[in-house]
C-alpha cells in the first residue's frame, strides 16, 4: 500500500493498489477504496443525492464491506418486537432510531432527502448533533426492516432506539431553557429601552405623569421574568432552605426579589428609584451561565448511550415443528430457541446441539472467540459467529450475567467517591455572613443613623455584595474547560471529574481494547514453500477468510486487494475454511485454519495449506497501542502510578505489563473482583483513574473517581463512564489532566477577585457610600471580569 | 408626548408576537440541531439545478 495513493471518493482513505472500484460523478469516474464503499457512493449518486459529496464538511466513514442481512433486520418486523420500539400514531408508527456512521450535517441531509419520495414516509428528522432520527411511517406498506435497510445502503448503520426517561427529560429542560432565556432576554431589551429614557428624564426633567407611566410599564414586563423565567434560582432556593440549608441560589434569589420589591414598592408610592432593569439584567445573565452548562451537559450525553443495542431484542423460539419470533424478554427458563450465525444470543442458556464459535469480548474484554458444542454454557449479548445453534434457556434475560452486570452497575452507582463541592461549602459559608451584615446594616441603620435610607442602603449592601461573581466564578470556568476539551475530542459527562483531576494518583488500564488495540493483527507471516510468496499468500488468505465472521479473519481484511478465483468455499465451524484456486492453470484445494484443520504439526494458531502441503504459518497478537509509550511515559513523569486490571488471566497480561513498566498487575479479575481492587485503592486515599472500553469494567467506573471510556468500547461502558475520549487517541488522557489543572487555576483566580471585590465594597455599602446605581455597576463589571478570565481557557 | 401611551402598548404587542412565534419554533424543535438548517439552503437551492444537470452528461 502506498502512501501517495489517491484518497477513496467516498471515505477519503487511501485506495489500495491493484484495486479497481470506481464510480461516476459528475462525468468523471472516481476511485474508491473498496466495495463497500462504492455500493454506497453507487447508490448514493444514482438516487440523485450527490449533492452530499458537494457540500459534506467531512469525509464519510468506511463503509461496511459486509452490511447487515436484511433477514436479521426483518426481527424487527414482528408486531410484538415493534410494538416495543415504536409508538402508534394513528394509522402511522413513531420511532426514533440511532445512526452510527454520521460525521456531518450533510450526512442528516442525506438520509432525509432518501426518504422524502417514500409516500410510505410521513415524516423524518435528523439530527446531526445527537445522531437520531426520528420517523413517523406506515408500517403496514413499509417495514421497518425496509427502512432499516435503505440507511444501511446509505453507509450508515440504523437500530431502532428507546429513549429513557432521563433523556426524555433533558429535551424537555431544554426546550424550557430556551424559553426562559427567550423571555429574560427580550424583557431585559425592553425594559432597558425604558430605563434609557428614565436615566434621560431625570437628567433633563420628565413630567411625573409619563416618568409613573414608564415605571408601571417597566414593571409589568419585568413581571414574566420574575414569574417565569427567574422561578429556577427561586425553586432551588426554597428547597434549600426549607431543608434549613444554604445554597448559591439563596442569596440570588434574595437579591433579585428585594430589589424588585423595592422597586415595586417605588412605582406604587411614587418615591426612590426602581432598578427594574437591573432585576431584568440579572436573571438573563445568570441564565446564560446556566445554559451553556446544560448544553455542554446534554451534548455530552447525547454523544454517547444506547443501552438498547446490546441487549438482545427479539429471539426464535423453537415450536415442535416450527420457529416464532417473540421478544427476548418473554423467554422462560426451559425454552428452546435457535440462534442463527451472525445473531445476538437472546440469554443464558446450555447448547443442545449445533456448533459454532462465539464472542464474547462484549462480556469478558477477550476478543479470542469460543467454540461452543452440546452442552455448553452460551451468556445472552455475545455474538454466534459461524454456526446454528439450538439453546435450552437457563435463564431470563434479567437474570443473564448481561443482566447482572447492568445491576451492579447500578448498584455501584452511588457509591461514587465524591468530593465535598467546595463552591457549595464557600457559599454556605458566605451566604451566612452575608445575611448577617445585611440584616445588621438595616437594624443600625433604621434605628441609630437615618431611618429613611435604611432600605435604600440595605439594598445597596445585597445588590454590590450579590454574589453573582462569586456564582458565576466557577460554572463559568468549567463551561470554558469543557468546551476546550470538547474541541480536543475529550468529552466530559460528569463536571465533578475536573475537581479530582488535579489530585489524580492512580491510573488503571484495562488491557484487551485500552491498552491494546482489541483486534488481531498479523504479527509474523512465514512461508514454507519456494513456489508462493509472501503477497500472494496474503492476499489469497485474505480473501478466504472475507468469507469467517471470527475475530482472527478481521485481521486479514488490511490485505484484501487484486481478484482472486475461488470455488466451493466451506467454513468449518470452529476450524478454518477449505475452497478450491484457480492458481495458474489448474484448481488446487486451499485449506485456511488451525494446524489440527490443516493436518500439520505446527504450533502457530493459523496454518495454510496448498493441496495437503504445508505453504504458510501465521501468528497473531493483539498489539499494544502506539500512543500508549509516550503516554506512560508522560504520566510516570508525573509521578502517578499506574495498574494493568484485566480479566486476561494468560501470561499475555503479564508481557505487556512488562513491556510498559507498569507498576502494578491484577490479572484475572472478574467484574466484581475489578471493583473491589479499585475501592481498595479509593481506601487508601489514592485518587484514582479507569479506562477501560467493556461492559466488564463499567460497574468499577463508579468506583473510581475518574473513569474514562474509549469511543471504540461498547455503548454501556461509554454510558457509565465520566468521559469519553472520542479519537480512541490515549495521549488524550494527558490533555484531560492538563485541562482539569487550567481549569482549576482559573477557577481560584477567579474566586481571589470575587472575594477581593467584596471585602472592599462591603464596608462601603454598609456605611451607605455606595447608592444603588453604583453597586450595579461594581456588580456587573466584577461578574464581566470573572467570565471574560474564564474565557481565557477557550484558548489553548 | 402623549403619544406614547398609544406607541408602548403598540411595542408590547409586537413584543409578545414575537415570543409567541419563538415559543412556537421552540415547540416544533426547530432549534433541535442548528448544524444541519444551517445546510439546508445549501442543498435546496443546488437541488433545482440538479434537475436540469444529469441529461447533460448523457449527451
Amino acid at each position: 500500500m502506498s502512501k501517495s495513493a489517491v484518497p477513496c471518493f467516498h471515505c477519503h482513505e487511501a485506495v489500495p493498489d491493484n484495486c479497481n472500484f470506481m464510480v461516476e460523478f459528475d462525468g468523471e469516474s472516481r476511485a474508491c477504496c473498496c466495495p463497500g464503499c462504492q455500493a454506497v457512493a453507487d447508490t448514493i449518486i444514482k438516487q440523485g443525492l450527490s449533492d452530499y459529496y458537494r457540500f459534506r464538511s467531512k469525509p464519510a466513514s468506511k463503509a461496511d464491506a459486509v452490511p447487515a442481512e436484511l433477514q436479521q433486520l426483518q426481527s424487527y418486523d414482528h408486531p410484538d418486537i415493534l410494538a416495543e420500539l415504536a409508538v402508534l400514531q394513528g394509522e402511522f408508527q413513531r420511532i426514533e432510531l440511532s445512526i452510527a456512521g454520521m460525521s456531518c450535517a450533510a450526512c442528516a441531509w442525506l438520509i432525509e432527502k432518501n426518504f422524502q419520495a417514500d409516500t410510505a414516509v410521513k415524516r423524518v428528522q435528523v439530527n446531526s448533533a445527537t445522531s437520531r432520527c426520528e420517523l413517523i411511517w406506515d408500517a403496514n406498506t413499509r417495514p421497518l426492516s425496509e427502512i432499516l435497510n435503505s440507511i444501511n445502503s446509505l453507509g450508515y448503520q440504523a437500530s431502532p432506539f428507546v429513549a429513557d426517561a432521563e433523556e426524555e427529560s433533558f429535551k424537555k429542560e431544554m426546550q424550557d431553557y430556551l424559553k426562559r432565556l427567550a423571555v429574560a432576554g427580550i424583557m431585559t431589551m425592553q425594559v432597558m429601552m425604558l430605563a434609557f429614557g428614565l436615566y434621560f428624564g431625570e437628567h433633563t426633567g420628565i413630567e411625573a405623569q409619563y416618568e409613573g407611566y414608564l415605571r408601571w410599564v417597566s414593571l409589568l414586563l419585568t413581571l414574566p421574568v420574575m414569574a417565569y423565567s427567574a422561578m429556577p434560582f427561586t425553586k432551588s432556593a426554597y428547597r434549600a432552605l426549607r431543608q434549613r440549608e444554604l445554597n448559591m441560589d439563596v442569596p440570588i434569589t434574595l437579591a433579585i426579589y428585594y430589589t424588585f420589591i423595592a422597586s415595586l414598592y417605588a412605582t406604587v408610592s411614587d418615591t426612590g428609584d426602581v432598578y427594574f432593569e437591573s432585576v431584568c439584567m440579572f436573571v438573563f445573565l445568570l441564565q446564560v451561565g446556566k445554559f451553556f452548562e446544560f448544553r455542554a451537559r446534554k451534548q455530552a450525553r447525547d454523544a454517547t448511550s444506547n443501552l438498547l443495542k446490546i441487549m438482545p431484542v427479539s429471539a426464535e423460539l423453537w415450536l415442535d415443528d416450527r420457529t416464532e419470533t417473540i421478544p427476548a424478554r418473554k423467554l422462560k427458563i426451559g425454552d428452546v430457541i435457535l440462534v442463527k450465525a451472525g445473531e445476538t444470543i437472546p440469554a443464558d442458556g446450555i447448547v443442545v446441539s449445533g456448533q459454532s464459535s462465539v464472542d464474547e469480548s462484549m462480556l469478558t474484554g477477550e476478543y479470542q472467540a469460543v467454540t461452543k458444542q452440546t452442552n455448553d454454557l452460551v451468556l445472552a449479548g455475545s455474538n454466534n459467529h459461524d454456526g446454528i445453534l439450538t439453546v435450552r434457556v437457563a435463564k431470563a434475560l434479567t437474570e443473564s450475567r448481561l443482566g447482572q452486570i447492568i445491576q451492579l452497575q447500578q448498584q455501584t452507582l452511588h457509591q461514587k467517591p465524591a468530593l465535598l463541592e467546595k463552591t457549595d461549602k464557600i457559599a454556605r459559608f458566605f451566604v451566612q455572613r452575608l445575611l448577617v451584615v445585611a440584616t445588621a446594616t438595616f437594624l443600625v441603620w433604621y434605628f441609630y443613623l437615618d431611618e429613611s435610607r435604611a432600605f435604600w442602603v440595605t439594598l445597596s449592601v445585597l445588590v454590590a455584595t450579590c454574589p453573582c461573581a462569586l456564582s458565576l466564578a466557577t460554572p463559568t470556568a468549567i463551561t470554558c474547560a469543557l468546551a476546550w476539551l470538547n474541541r480536543k475530542g475529550i468529552l466530559i459527562k460528569n463536571q465533578q471529574v475536573l475537581a479530582s483531576l488535579p489530585k489524580l494518583s492512580t491510573v488503571f488500564f484495562d488491557k484487551t481494547g485500552t491498552l491494546t488495540q482489541g483486534k488481531f493483527s498479523i504479527e509474523q507471516f512465514t512461508v514454507h514453500h519456494p513456489d508462493f510468496n509472501e503477497t500472494q499468500l496474503l492476499q489469497l488468505a485474505a480473501h478466504l477468510e472475507l468469507r469467517s465472521e471470527h475475530p482472527i479473519a478481521k485481521a486479514f481484511l488490511p490485505h484484501l486487494q487484486g481478484e482472486i478465483q475461488l470455488q466451493d468455499v466451506e467454513l468449518v465451524v470452529g476450524n478454518g475454511l477449505q475452497a478450491l484456486w484457480w492458481h495458474q492453470t489448474e484448481w488446487r484445494s486451499v485449506r485456511i485454519g488451525s494446524a489440527s484443520f490443516c493436518n500439520v504439526s505446527q504450533s502457530a494458531p493459523v496454518c495454510m495449506t496448498v493441496d495437503n502441503k504445508l505453504v504458510a504459518t501465521i501468528t497473531l497478537s493483539d498489539a499494544i497501542r502506539p500512543e500508549v509509550e509516550s503516554l506512560v511515559k508522560k504520566l510516570r513523569t508525573n509521578g502517578i502510578k499506574m495498574a494493568i486490571i484485566t480479566g486476561d488471566s494468560s501470561a499475555n497480561a503479564a508481557l505487556v505489563a512488562n513491556t510498559l513498566q507498569i507498576d502494578e498487575l491484577y490479572q484475572g479479575c472478574s467484574p466484581e473482583e475489578k471493583v473491589a481492587q479499585i475501592t481498595k485503592a479509593t481506601e487508601r486515599g489514592e485518587t484514582v483513574l479507569m479506562v477501560g472500553d467493556g461492559i466488564n469494567d463499567s460497574p468499577c467506573f463508579h468506583a473510581a473517581h475518574v473513569s474514562v471510556a474509549l469511543d471504540s468500547g461498547t455503548d454501556l461502558s461509554k454510558n457509565q463512564a465520566d468521559v469519553v475520549l472520542l479519537h480512541n487517541d490515549l495521549t488524550a488522557l494527558f490533555q484531560l489532566i492538563e485541562g482539569a489543572q487550567r481549569a482549576r487555576r482559573v477557577i481560584k483566580q477567579n474566586l481571589i477577585w470575587a472575594f477581593g471585590y467584596n471585602l472592599v465594597i462591603i464596608p462601603l455599602a454598609v456605611c451607605g457610600f455606595v447608592s444603588p446605581y453604583i453597586a450595579v455597576i461594581g456588580m456587573s463589571t466584577s461578574s464581566l471580569l470573572v467570565v471574560s478570565n474564564s474565557l481565557r481557557l477557550l484558548k489553548s | 408626548m402623549s403619544i406614547i401611551y398609544v406607541l408602548i402598548p403598540i411595542a408590547l404587542l409586537f413584543v409578545m408576537i414575537g415570543l409567541g412565534i419563538f415559543f412556537w419554533a421552540v415547540r416544533t424543535k426547530q432549534f433541535d440541531d442548528l448544524d444541519k438548517e444551517g445546510f439546508s439552503i445549501l442543498f435546496d437551492e443546488k437541488n433545482t439545478e440538479q434537475k436540469s444537470k444529469p441529461p447533460k452528461h448523457e449527451l
